[in-house]
């Protein structure tokens, strides 16, 4: 299954609006995509309670894995998602 | 837990659980003028909490929004705290209903912690119906409390 580990660009970590944006972006990707933290805990990635419930802060790894038709390109645009700071406005 | 508890940062005040608004971003201006009420913001975090809403949607599901103000809103916020409103008929939020607004004022870092409590609360989908449906202030705390008898 193809998998990426990032950390988190945004300088507030993944809370409320890159959480949201970045949920929304996995629920686009057509296929199912899975966020997990270092810690071993592992959510839907376009569940925003998920993403929030984890609190996942600046600089923190986390791995994104997705499986079937795209999930590859699917993978890159949410790692270049995460990999940018989505509160500068 | 260690971090800031919900409860503690909501007063009995704060919990507003009949309002009514004509749209979300007249349930953004109530939950920010709550905050001003609670002594918690300046009147300016009211506009960052309308920035915000215009620049995404503060819907997290389950019925239920956290608005916030901005990253530029922070030096308006005196001390970190949150408001209930429950708005019993819905709020239209782009095409989802909702029930519960969750206002957020947080000055520092202290915000992931409290989403992070807050998600894991509502992530419960039995939780989530009692704070869409509490008629006192008694049950939003006791549903903001931390779990100390159960899983």
């Amino acid at each position: 299954m193809p998998e990426r580990t990032v950390s988190i660009a945004s300088s507030v970590g993944l809370h409320a609006r890159p959480a949201s944006l970045f949920s929304q972006a996995a629920a686009k990707a057509g296929v199912p995509v899975t966020l997990t933290t270092k810690a071993g805990k592992s959510v839907n990635a376009a569940s925003i309670l998920g993403i929030l419930s984890l609190g996942i802060g600046h600089g923190e790894e986390v791995t994104l894995k997705a499986e079937g038709d795209g999930a590859d390109a699917a993978l890159d645009s949410l790692v270049e998602l995460l990999s940018t700071d989505l509160d500068k406005e | 837990m260690a971090d800031s508890a919900l409860t503690s940062l909501l007063a009995e005040r704060s919990i507003l659980l009949d309002r009514t608004a004509t749209d979300r971003f007249d349930a953004v201006r109530q939950c920010g003028a709550a905050l001003v009420a609670a002594g918690a913001v300046d009147e300016s975090y009211v506009d960052a909490m309308i920035q915000r809403e215009e620049t995404v949607s503060t819907f997290v599901g389950e019925g239920v929004a956290i608005p916030h103000g901005t990253l530029a809103g922070k030096e308006a916020v005196k001390h970190d705290a949150l408001v209930v409103l429950r708005f019993p008929d819905g709020v239209d939020w782009e095409g989802n209903t909702v029930s519960v607004c969750v206002g957020i004022a947080a000055a520092g870092g202290g915000h992931i912690a409290l989403l992070s409590q807050l998600a894991e609360i509502l992530l419960d989908p039995e939780k989530a119906e009692q704070l869409r449906t509490a008629t006192s202030a008694e049950q939003v705390y006791a549903l903001l409390a931390p779990d100390e008898d159960e899983d």
